[in-house]
This record gives structure tokens, C-alpha cells and sequence, in this order.
């Protein structure tokens, strides 16, 4: 609580209250920068979700035999878990643009609390399935792989969200230079978004 | 039990999915009228979350699902 109120005074008063000219020049600049870095993730993932597909409609049938059944309630369940953590997110940047810190630090730990509950249920699923690498053929490498990837994308997200309300409890941040949290956000959306394309192909199609 | 766990699953899943897709029309309509280039891209992944929440519920409710999965 208590640094929750100097985070506050920092944020409201004194001289970090007026953005200045430097950070208003390069906010384009720096949003454009992140949004690129979006876009190589976005092909990098592009490109593993184009070979699924390839492996998928050019061998003898899907799923290969000996594959196992993935678990379409638990996927369901936790696909709604880490959309849900979207919707949080969302909420945490509109209370800091309305200058709300209290439930702005509230929904962004109920952000980073649904990104590990996501994580766990992919471990679970992971142990229903098991198998592992190398012995799961086209299918296990291209699920794992994938699916991995991304997860390793939502530790991230919730490594990066934990530092940005560090940074934010410390005063980094204030109601009208918060660029960071803009792009935390964005970047939060993205895992979602990829999942959504990972969800369909792997649970729908 | 696994059976019991399963309804549960997607009947939260369901529930959840019908909050989520709900916030994200609601927040999308907000925004809609923002201007500036980081909002676009926002606008864009609120829309596909909203379509994310809306496969979740389909495919807890058996309607979609694919092949090679558990139903």
C-alpha cells in the first residue's frame, strides 16, 4: 500500500506530469519499432504453422497413426484462460489511461495470474499426451514445437508484464508518458492472437 | 470422474468464453472510433480475440472440433 501511494504521487506530481518533447517525437517512432518486432515473430511462428499444415495435407492421412487424442475440454477451458487474460489486459491499460492505478495494479496481477494458469494447463495436457520429443513423429514435433514456442512466448509475456508493474509501482510510468504499457498490452494481445490461429489448426481443423 | 471433470471444464469454458467474447465486442465498440496506428492494431486483435472466445465456445459445446481429438 504504501508504495502503491509514493507510486502514485510519483506518477501524478511533480515534473513528469507534462510529456516532453523527446518522448513526444519518438512514441511513433518506438510503437512502430515494437510493431515490427511483432511482425518477425508473427513470420517466424508464419512459418512453423505453413510446415504443420504442409506435413499435414501431404502425408497418409491425419491424424498418423499411433498419435494421440488431444484433450478438446482442456484445451477449450484453457483457450478461454488466456483469451480471458486478453480481456484483463485490455482492462489494465483503459484504468491507467483514466488514471486508476489501484485497479490498474489489479488487473494486470489478474493478467499475469492467467498467463501462468495457462501455462499450467499446457503442462497438464503436455502430461495427458505423453510423449515427447523425438518420439512422437511428424505430428508430437510439430504440436510440441509449436506449441512450445508459444508458451515460451506467454513466460515471456508474463516475465515482461511483471517488470512493466514493477516499473510502474516505481514511478516509470505516468498518466500521460506510457508508452511501455501500450506496448505490453500489444504484446499480450499477440500471444493471444497466435493462439487463436494455434487453437484452430491443432483443436479445430 | 474424468467424465465429471470434462463436463466442468466445458461448461466453464462456456461460460468464460461467453464473458470474454462479450468484453471484447463491448471494448471493441469503444474503441472503434480511436484514432492512431497502435489503436488500429489493437482494434484488430480485439476483433480476433472476440473470434477466439467464439471458437472456444463452439468447440466446448462439441460443435467444432477437429480430427484427432478427444470429445
Amino acid at each position: 500500500m504504501a508504495v502503491a501511494s509514493v507510486a502514485h504521487a510519483g506518477i501524478v506530481g511533480g515534473h513528469h506530469e507534462e510529456p516532453d518533447q523527446l518522448y513526444v517525437e519518438t512514441r511513433e517512432l518506438r510503437v512502430q519499432g515494437f510493431l515490427l518486432f511483432m511482425v518477425s515473430d508473427l513470420v517466424l511462428f508464419s512459418s512453423f504453422i505453413f510446415a504443420y499444415l504442409y506435413l499435414r495435407n501431404t502425408g497418409q492421412g491425419w491424424p498418423p497413426p499411433g498419435a494421440p487424442k488431444l484433450d478438446l475440454a482442456l484445451a477449450a477451458i484453457n483457450s478461454v484462460i488466456l483469451f480471458g487474460s486478453g480481456a484483463t489486459m485490455h482492462f489494465a491499460l483503459e484504468n491507467w489511461k483514466h488514471e486508476n492505478f489501484m485497479k490498474f495494479g489489479s488487473w494486470i496481477v489478474t493478467t499475469i495470474v492467467l498467463g501462468a494458469l495457462f501455462l499450467s494447463g499446457q503442462i497438464v495436457e503436455y502430461a495427458k499426451l505423453g510423449v515427447g520429443w523425438g518420439t512422437s513423429g511428424i505430428f508430437g514435433t510439430s504440436f510440441f514445437t509449436l506449441t512450445g514456442m508459444h508458451g515460451f512466448h506467454v513466460f515471456c509475456g508474463i516475465i515482461y508484464l511483471t517488470i512493466l508493474l514493477l516499473q510502474a509501482l516505481h514511478g516509470k510510468y505516468t498518466f500521460k508518458k506510457y508508452t511501455g504499457l501500450t506496448l505490453g498490452t500489444l504484446y499480450w494481445h499477440f500471444v493471444d492472437v497466435i493462439w487463436v490461429v494455434l487453437f484452430s489448426i491443432f483443436y479445430l481443423y | 470422474m474424468n467424465e465429471i471433470l470434462a463436463h466442468a471444464e466445458r461448461g466453464m469454458a462456456v461460460f468464460f468464453g461467453i464473458v470474454v467474447l462479450v468484453v471484447a465486442v463491448v471494448a471493441l465498440r469503444n474503441d472503434w472510433k480511436t484514432k492512431g496506428l497502435e489503436n488500429q492494431v489493437f482494434k484488430l486483435m480485439l476483433g480476433l480475440l472476440a473470434l477466439g472466445a467464439f471458437l472456444a465456445i463452439l468447440a466446448a459445446v462439441n460443435i467444432l472440433a477437429g480430427k484427432g481429438v478427444e470429445i
